[in-house]
C-alpha cells in the first residue's frame, strides 16, 4: 500500500531499477550469495563437512531464480520491463514489415499532418498573445454597450483618462490605423496593377490608386515602452515638445527590406504622409507587430495623428472611436482588480458623452488576456465561431477516415498474424498482455507518424504564411503569422497521433486476441472469418460515407460560387471600370466639382472609352429610405418597407446595362421635373401590387437611417413614378437587395458620386491609361478605380462559397485518397486469404472472369453502403449550408451525382487491381499450399 | 522434541524487520538470525519471504540500502531504517497490540 504522496518517489525508484537494471541485478544476486555463504558457515559450525553443509544450505535456501523474480517484482521493476520489451517488440515488427508500415504511417502523417496544420492556424490566429515582452501580463480592454453589444475601440479623450487615472496598469497603451499616402519615398515604385487572378486579388486587394500608400499605426508614445520593445536601428520617439518641432515616424524593418531594400541610409531621411514631412528616425525590429496581426509600415506618435488626418477633431472628440487599449496590469494586480477600478472610472466617462451616443447608457468595462483580436473568442460572432467549428469538424474527419484506414490495415494484418498470436497465447501469454502488445504496436505507429505529420505540418504552413505574407501588397503592412512549431504544438501532436494510434488499434486488438484462441492453431485458416470482414466492411463503408459528405460539400460549394458569378445580375459586369475621388480636405466643394467635371471630360476623351455616367454601383448603394405612400409621411415607426435608393445620372441604366420595362427615363425630355423617380420592378410590385406604378406618387423618409454628413438625401417631396426597370441582384444571398428606387442625380452633385466607364475592350487594359490622366490634371488629387467584376468577385455571395470551398475540396480529396488506399489494402489482404477458395474454385471449373466478379461484388458492396450513408450526411450538410449556397437547390445534382460516380470509379479501380491478382491464382499452387 | 519454527502470520513480517532495523542497520542475514533467536526459535524467516519484502520496503521508502562489511568483513548491503519507516513502525506497533489485545479478549471467555 503505497500513499498518494510517495508516487513521484515511486516513479523515481522504478526509474532507477529500469536505468541501471544491470547494477540492480548484480547487487540482487550478491545480496543473496552473501546470505547463502552466511547460511553454510553456520552449518559448518555444527561439525559436517563443507559438502553437506553447502547442500543443505542449497535445500534451505530454494530456487534462486525464484527469489530474484518476486524481489524484482517488489521492486517494480515487472511492469516497465514488459513495457520495454513491448516496445521493442513492436519496433521489430514494423521494421519486418516495411510496406505495411509505410502506408499506415503515410496515412497516419497526412491525418494527422492536417489536424496539425489546422491547430496551428487556430493558434497563430485565435491564440495569438500580444506582440511583447511577458505578453502574459498584458491584456485587452473593452466596453459592453447597454445593448449587448461588444467594443474594442475607445475614443482618444477617453483613453487618456483612463491612462492618467487607473492604477491597476503600470502601463497603457493606444493603437489605431491608417492607410497614408506616401510620398518622397523614392527607391522602386509599387506595381499598381498585380492583381490579375493572383491571390492578392482572390483577397480583396485589388483596387487601384494613383497613390501609393503605406500601411500606419498610431500609437502612444508610451507603445513601445510598455511593450517592452526597442527598435533595432536608431531610436524611439522624443517628448511632445521634440515631436511638435519636427514631426517623427518610425518604419517596420519589413517594410524597409520589401520597399526599399534595406537601405541603411532611409534613417534621418524625411519622408511625406499625407503631404506632411516626416523624419524616420528608428526602425522597430523584423515581425514585430505590437499589438496588431500585422507588421505596418510606419509608426506614427498619436499625438501627430491630427496632421495627417482630415478630421481637425481626431484626438479631442470623445464620440470618435479610433483606438484600442491594451494594458500592463501591474504588479500584483489580478485582472478582475483592474476590471472592477477600470469600471467605476469608466462609469464617470459616460457622463461625458454624447447624449445621443450608446456610450452615454450604463456600460461594463471589461478585460480579456492580450490578444490582437478585436475581442475575446467567446464574444466572436456565432457565424464566425461555426466556421471554425465546422473547420475543425471537417479536419477531425479526414483523421477519423486515416484511423479506420489503418485499423483495418492492421485487422487484415492481425489475421495474417493469427498464428503468432495463437502461439503466443498457448506458451502462456495473458491475452491482457496481448492486447498490450498489439495497442504498444499501434501506439508506436501513431508516434513515428506523429514526427512524419509534424514536419509535413511544418512544411505546409510555412509555405501558406509565406504565400500570404507574399500575397498581400507592401502598402497593406506585412501580415505575420507564427506557424514556427512549439511546445504547446508538440504537444498536440503527440496527443493525437497517441489517441489516433490507441483508436486504430482497439479494435483490431480485442478483435484478433479474441480470434487467436488457441484452436486456432490447427483451425482452417483458408477461408477469412465472416465477423471480421463485417468489420472491415463497416470500416471502408464509413470511410466512404464520410469522405463522400465531405466532397460533395465542396463541389456545392464551387458549384454555388460559379453560379453565383454567372448568374443574370440584371447589368453587365464586364468592362466597367468604377472610378472613386475621396473626399481631400484641401478641396472646396466647387473647386472639387471643377476638378472632376474636368476629370469626366478627359476620360471621355480617352480611346476606349464608351461611356461615362456617374451613380453607384448597383450593390453598393448602401443607402435605405422608409416609403410612405398617398402621400403620407413616412415615420421612423412606420418602417413597414425600407428600400434602396440611390442617386444617378439619366445615361446609368444604358451603361450598365439595366433595362428600362415600363414608362419612360430621366432623359426623355430636358427639363423634367426633379421629382421623377424610377423604380426596379420588384420594388413596384411590393409598393403597388398588380398596379400600374406609372404615376403613383411615393415619399421618401431616411430618418434614423444611416446617410454621409452633408449627403444628398431624398426626404421631404412627393416623388412620381415615371418609369420601371429590370431588377438588379447583387451581394446578398435573399435578393433583399433588388427593390430599389432611382431618383436623379443633380447636376452640380455630380462630384459625390462614383463615376462608372464603360469600356470598348477589357476594362484591365484601359485602367493602367486613366492615372496618367489625373496626374496631368492635378498631381495632388489621388483616385482609386477597380474593375466592377472584380468588385463582384469579393462579394460575400461568391467569395464565401469559394473561399470555403476552397479548404473542404483538399480535405475530402484527401479523404477520397484515403479511402481508396483503404480499399486497395483491404482487398489485397482478403485476395490472399483467399487463395486456397479461389484455388478451390478453378480447380472445380470456375472461370477467371466470374472469380473477379465475386471479388469486386464483393468489396463493392461496403462500398456502395458507404455511398449511400454519405449521401444522406451530405444532405444533411447542405442543408445546414444553405445559407451560404447561391441559387441551388437543396440536393444539387451535379455534385451529388458527379462526386458519386467518381467515388464508384475510384473504388472500382482500387478493388480492381489487387483482384486482378486472385484471378491468376494457380490452383495446383494454392491447394498445396496447405 | 523440540517445536517446529512457526510459519509468519501474512502481513506481520514487515513489522518485524521495521522492528529489527529499530536498533540499528542490519543486513539481511542479520534479520532472519535475529528474528530467530529474539523469538526463542519459534520463528523463521525463509529467504524467499524476507528479500522480497526487503526490497519492497526499500521502495516504499520505509527503509533505504546502502553496502558496508560485514563482521566477517565481507560486502553486505545493510538496510537501515528512513524517518517515514520509523512511522510507520509505530503506527504498525500500535494497531499489532489492539489487534492482539482484542484477539486475546475473545480467547478468554468463559
Amino acid at each position: 500500500m503505497l500513499l498518494e504522496g510517495t508516487m513521484f518517489s515511486d516513479l523515481l525508484f522504478r526509474l532507477r531499477a529500469l536505468l541501471h537494471r544491470k547494477t540492480v541485478e548484480t547487487e540482487l544476486d550478491d545480496e543473496l550469495r552473501f546470505h547463502f555463504d552466511q547460511q553454510m558457515e553456520k552449518l559448518a559450525q555444527s561439525g559436517i563437512t563443507p559438502e553437506e553443509a553447502r547442500r543443505r544450505a542449497r535445500l534451505i535456501f530454494g530456487g534462486d531464480d525464484q527469489i530474484k523474480e518476486e524481489c524484482r517484482q517488489a521492486r517494480g521493476l515487472h511492469l516497465l520491463e514488459t513495457g520495454v520489451q513491448d516496445l521493442r517488440y513492436a519496433a521489430r515488427m514494423l521494421y519486418r514489415n516495411p510496406g505495411f508500415t509505410l502506408v499506415a504511417v503515410f496515412t497516419l502523417a497526412l491525418g494527422i499532418g492536417i489536424n496539425v496544420a489546422f491547430f496551428t492556424a487556430y493558434k497563430a490566429f485565435i491564440l495569438r498573445p500580444l506582440d511583447a515582452r511577458d505578453p502574459g501580463q498584458m491584456v485587452d480592454l473593452g466596453m459592453v454597450l447597454h445593448t449587448g453589444d461588444s467594443r474594442a475601440f475607445f475614443s482618444y479623450p477617453d483613453y487618456e483618462a483612463y491612462r492618467d487615472r487607473l492604477r491597476s496598469f503600470s502601463g497603457l497603451i493606444a493603437a489605431g490605423g491608417d492607410n497614408l499616402v506616401l510620398a518622397d519615398a523614392g527607391g522602386n515604385i509599387l506595381d499598381r496593377s498585380s492583381t490579375d487572378g493572383s491571390l492578392s486579388g482572390l483577397l480583396g486587394f485589388s483596387i487601384s490608386s494613383n497613390k501609393e500608400r503605406a500601411a500606419t499605426t498610431f500609437v502612444s508614445e508610451n507603445y513601445f515602452s510598455v511593450l517592452g520593445v526597442a527598435p533595432v536601428r536608431g531610436r524611439l520617439f522624443g517628448n511632445a515638445s521634440e515631436l511638435a518641432a519636427s514631426p517623427q515616424v518610425l518604419i517596420s524593418e519589413n517594410y524597409l527590406e520589401r520597399r526599399f531594400g534595406g537601405d541603411p541610409a532611409l534613417l534621418g531621411r524625411a519622408i511625406r504622409l499625407n503631404g506632411v514631412a516626416f523624419t524616420i528616425i528608428g526602425i522597430t525590429p523584423r515581425d514585430f507587430g505590437g499589438t496588431g496581426f500585422d507588421v505596418p509600415d510606419f509608426w506614427i506618435p498619436f499625438g501627430l495623428a491630427p496632421l495627417v488626418e482630415s478630421d481637425s477633431l481626431y484626438l479631442t472628440h470623445r464620440d470618435q472611436y479610433s483606438c484600442r487599449l491594451f494594458g500592463r496590469l501591474a504588479p500584483g494586480t489580478r485582472m478582475d482588480q483592474a476590471q472592477a477600478e477600470m469600471n467605476v472610472l469608466a462609469g464617470h466617462l459616460r457622463t461625458l458623452h454624447d447624449p445621443q451616443s450608446d456610450w452615454s447608457k450604463p456600460s461594463t468595462a471589461f478585460l480579456w488576456p492580450g490578444s490582437p483580436l478585436p475581442l475575446p473568442i467567446n464574444r466572436l460572432s456565432g457565424r464566425f465561431r461555426y466556421a471554425v467549428l465546422l473547420i475543425m469538424g471537417a479536419v477531425g474527419t479526414v483523421l477519423i477516415i486515416a484511423c479506420a484506414n489503418v485499423a483495418s490495415l492492421q485487422l487484415a494484418r492481425a489475421m495474417s498474424r493469427k498464428n503468432e498470436l495463437s502461439m503466443r497465447l498457448s506458451l502462456g501469454a495473458s491475452r491482457r498482455r496481448l492486447v498490450r502488445q498489439l495497442l504498444t504496436e499501434s501506439a508506436l505507429l501513431g508516434m513515428l507518424a506523429g514526427l512524419v505529420a509534424l514536419a509535413f505540418s511544418w512544411i505546409l504552413t510555412k509555405g501558406l504564411a509565406y504565400m500570404a505574407a507574399q500575397a498581400i501588397p507592401a502598402q497593406y503592412g506585412t501580415l505575420i503569422v507564427h506557424v514556427t512549431p512549439d511546445l504547446g504544438i508538440l504537444a498536440y501532436v503527440f496527443a493525437v497521433s497517441l489517441a489516433a494510434g490507441i483508436l486504430f488499434g482497439l479494435v483490431p486488438a480485442f478483435e484478433s486476441s479474441r480470434s487467436a484462441l488457441p484452436s486456432a492453431l490447427k483451425a482452417n485458416v483458408g477461408t477469412s472469418p465472416v465477423r471480421s470482414r463485417r468489420l472491415h466492411d463497416i470500416f471502408i463503408a464509413a470511410q466512404v460515407a464520410v469522405a463522400l459528405a465531405l466532397l460533395i460539400a465542396a463541389g456545392m460549394l464551387l458549384h454555388s460560387s460559379i453560379h453565383a458569378l454567372e448568374v443574370d445580375r440584371g447589368y453587365n459586369t464586364k468592362n466597367i471600370i468604377v472610378l472613386q475621388v475621396p473626399n481631400d480636405p484641401k478641396y472646396t466643394p466647387g473647386r472639387k466639382a471643377a476638378v472632376v467635371s474636368e476629370f469626366r471630360a478627359r476620360l471621355a476623351s480617352l480611346p476606349g472609352v464608351a461611356a461615362i455616367t456617374s451613380g453607384e454601383v448597383p450593390f453598393q448603394a448602401g443607402r435605405r429610405a422608409a416609403v410612405g405612400l398617398n402621400g403620407e409621411v413616412p415615420s421612423p415607426q412606420s418602417k413597414r418597407a425600407l428600400i434602396d435608393y440611390s442617386y444617378v445620372e439619366p445615361n446609368y441604366f444604358e451603361v450598365l446595362g439595366i433595362p428600362l420595362l415600363f414608362g419612360r427615363d430621366f432623359h426623355a425630355q430636358a427639363g423634367l421635373n426633379e421629382t421623377a423617380v424610377i423604380v426596379s420592378e420588384s420594388a413596384a410590385q411590393q409598393l403597388w401590387p398588380g398596379q400600374n406604378p406609372i404615376g403613383r406618387s411615393l415619399r421618401l423618409g431616411t430618418d434614423g437611417l444611416f446617410h454621409g454628413k452633408g449627403e444628398l438625401t431624398p426626404d421631404g417631396p412627393l416623388y412620381q413614378v415615371i418609369g420601371v426597370t429590370g431588377d438588379t441582384h447583387g451581394a446578398s444571398f435573399d435578393d433583399s437587395d433588388a427593390k430599389h428606387v432611382y431618383l436623379r442625380l443633380p447636376e452640380d452633385r455630380l462630384q459625390d458620386h462614383t463615376i462608372l466607364i464603360r469600356t470598348q475592350s477589357d476594362a484591365k487594359q484601359i485602367m493602367p491609361e486613366v492615372f496618367p490622366l489625373i496626374s496631368s490634371l492635378d498631381p495632388d488629387l489621388e483616385v482609386n478605380a477597380v474593375t466592377l467584376e472584380d468588385i463582384v468577385h469579393v462579394t460575400a455571395s461568391v467569395f464565401l462559397p469559394s473561399f470555403a470551398a476552397t479548404i473542404a475540396s483538399p480535405v475530402g480529396l484527401i479523404g477520397l485518397l484515403l479511402a481508396a488506399m483503404g480499399i486497395y489494402g483491404t482487398v489485397s489482404y482478403i485476395v490472399v486469404l483467399r487463395t486456397r477458395e479461389v484455388g478451390v474454385r478453378m480447380a472445380l471449373g470456375a472461370q477467371k472472369r466470374s472469380i473477379l466478379g465475386l471479388m469486386l461484388r464483393q468489396s463493392m458492396r461496403p462500398v456502395l453502403a458507404g455511398l449511400f450513408a454519405g449521401i444522406l450526411l451530405a444532405t444533411g450538410a447542405s442543408y445546414l449550408l444553405r445559407g451560404a449556397l447561391h441559387g441551388l437547390h437543396t440536393v444539387d445534382p451535379v455534385s451529388f451525382g458527379g462526386v458519386s460516380l467518381m467515388f464508384i470509379a475510384v473504388s472500382l479501380l482500387a478493388a480492381y487491381v489487387p483482384s486482378r491478382r486472385a484471378m491468376r491464382v494457380d490452383p495446383v499452387v494454392a491447394l498445396r499450399y496447405e | 522434541m523440540p517445536q517446529l519454527p512457526l510459519d509468519l502470520p501474512q502481513g506481520t513480517l514487515d513489522l518485524l524487520i521495521l522492528r529489527i532495523l529499530a536498533l540499528g542497520p542490519q543486513h539481511g542475514w542479520a534479520i532472519s538470525e535475529r528474528i530467530h533467536q529474539v523469538s526463542s526459535r519459534v520463528l523463521e524467516v525463509r529467504q524467499g519471504s524476507l528479500y522480497p519484502a526487503l526490497h519492497r520496503l526499500e521502495r516504499a521508502g520505509w527503509i533505504k540500502a546502502r553496502w558496508g562489511a560485514s563482521e566477517n568483513n565481507r560486502r553486505a548491503k545493510y538496510y537501515e531504517l528512513t524517518k517515514s519507516g520509523r512511522k510507520q513502525l509505530a503506527a504498525d506497533q500500535s494497531e499489532w497490540k489492539r489487534l492482539t489485545a482484542a484477539v486475546a479478549q475473545i480467547l478468554a471467555m468463559s
